[in-house]
């Protein structure tokens, strides 16, 4: 089962493909980025004219051949961590991430092991129940 | 009873109204940035007058980087007190404010300035770039870069002359 898990887990990953082109790649960095004059949108959803100069420096770090995760730290060099709509996943923040996958995982293998062990518990059975079987057997 | 209530929860809400009606805006408030205490970003763009400005060339003295829009109604109240400190401190030279024009049209601060005065450098910042590079939210926002060009506060809100100058002097106090 864990095995299914990790599988799936894998190719779920491996499907996400990163876009083509620049305006795709600006558009993925940007959404990931919140707008700095707005309160919930991301600066991709966003016409105020913060949100155009992120992409716009987006676009052009892109250019100079940065990768998404300079230009996030980039960003948030400027703006603070908070500016990101999706935290970091290194350093203390990936913990929010890998904790509670790895209390699935604990679970899942605790099941496993208290199924098995209920399994090897279950008594053998009596002569006199094996009779009342074989007869049930032999009645039907 | 229902009516006595009515009374008690009534007057907690005009009291509550009268105190912050009558309360002095928010002031000098430090906010937290990346920024501060590492080198400023570079700034270079266009004043108002047609002339480069450059905060590099300022080194040597405390600059003022002071975000505001004609629209913006902290802005308009902290305007005379950047004027004091800008007076104050002309004479000394030791410390001097570059506006950034944010997201407002360029003829608004000529307006602006014609009408409530001051003479220092307004950059316009178009593309909204030099915004960006300093992490701004919002209108007004100020960074107190040092003489060695490391940005050593970041205000959101309206500024005072007197808040300002009590952070240069506490810089003076802590600096060799």
């Amino acid at each position: 089962m864990l095995v299914v898990l990790a599988l799936s887990l894998a190719v779920g990953a491996s499907g996400s493909r990163s876009p083509r082109t620049e305006a795709d790649r600006v558009n993925a960095i940007a959404s990931e980025v919140r707008c700095p004059t707005c309160r919930s949108l991301s600066a991709a959803e966003s016409d105020a004219k913060a949100a155009g100069a992120v992409k716009e420096e987006i676009r052009t770090r892109l250019r100079a051949g940065q990768s998404d995760a300079e230009i996030r730290g980039y960003l948030a060099s400027r703006y603070g961590k908070d500016i990101l709509l999706r935290p970091d996943a290194t350093g203390l923040a990936g913990l929010v991430w890998s904790i509670p996958v790895a209390l699935l995982l604990v679970a899942l293998a605790g099941l496993f092991a208290a199924f098995r062990r209920w399994r090897g518990v279950v008594p053998p059975p009596t002569d006199e129940e094996r009779a009342l079987v074989e007869e049930a057997l032999r009645s039907s | 009873m229902s009516k006595w209530i009515a009374l008690a929860l009534g007057s907690v809400l005009v009291a509550l109204v009268a105190v912050l009606a009558t309360r002095e805006p928010a002031q000098n408030t430090l906010a937290k940035s990346p920024l501060v205490g590492k080198p400023a970003p570079e700034v270079i763009g266009t004043g108002l007058d047609g002339s480069t400005v450059r905060l590099s060339s300022l080194r040597g003295r405390y600059v003022v980087v002071n975000f505001f829009a004609t629209w913006c109604t902290p802005c308009l109240q902290e305007h005379d007190d950047l004027m004091r400190f800008a007076e104050r401190h002309r004479s000394t030279g030791d410390a001097s404010i570059v506006a950034v024009l944010f997201d407002d049209e360029p003829a608004n601060a000529r307006t602006f300035f014609a009408k409530r005065g001051g003479n220092w450098p307004v950059i316009e910042d178009v593309s909204g770039k030099v915004a960006l590079d300093f992490g701004v939210r919002g209108p007004p926002e100020s960074y107190v870069v040092g003489p060695d060009g490391t940005v050593l506060a970041k205000y959101v809100g309206q500024v005072t002359d007197t808040g300002l100058d009590r952070l240069l002097a506490q810089a003076e106090g802590s600096s060799p």
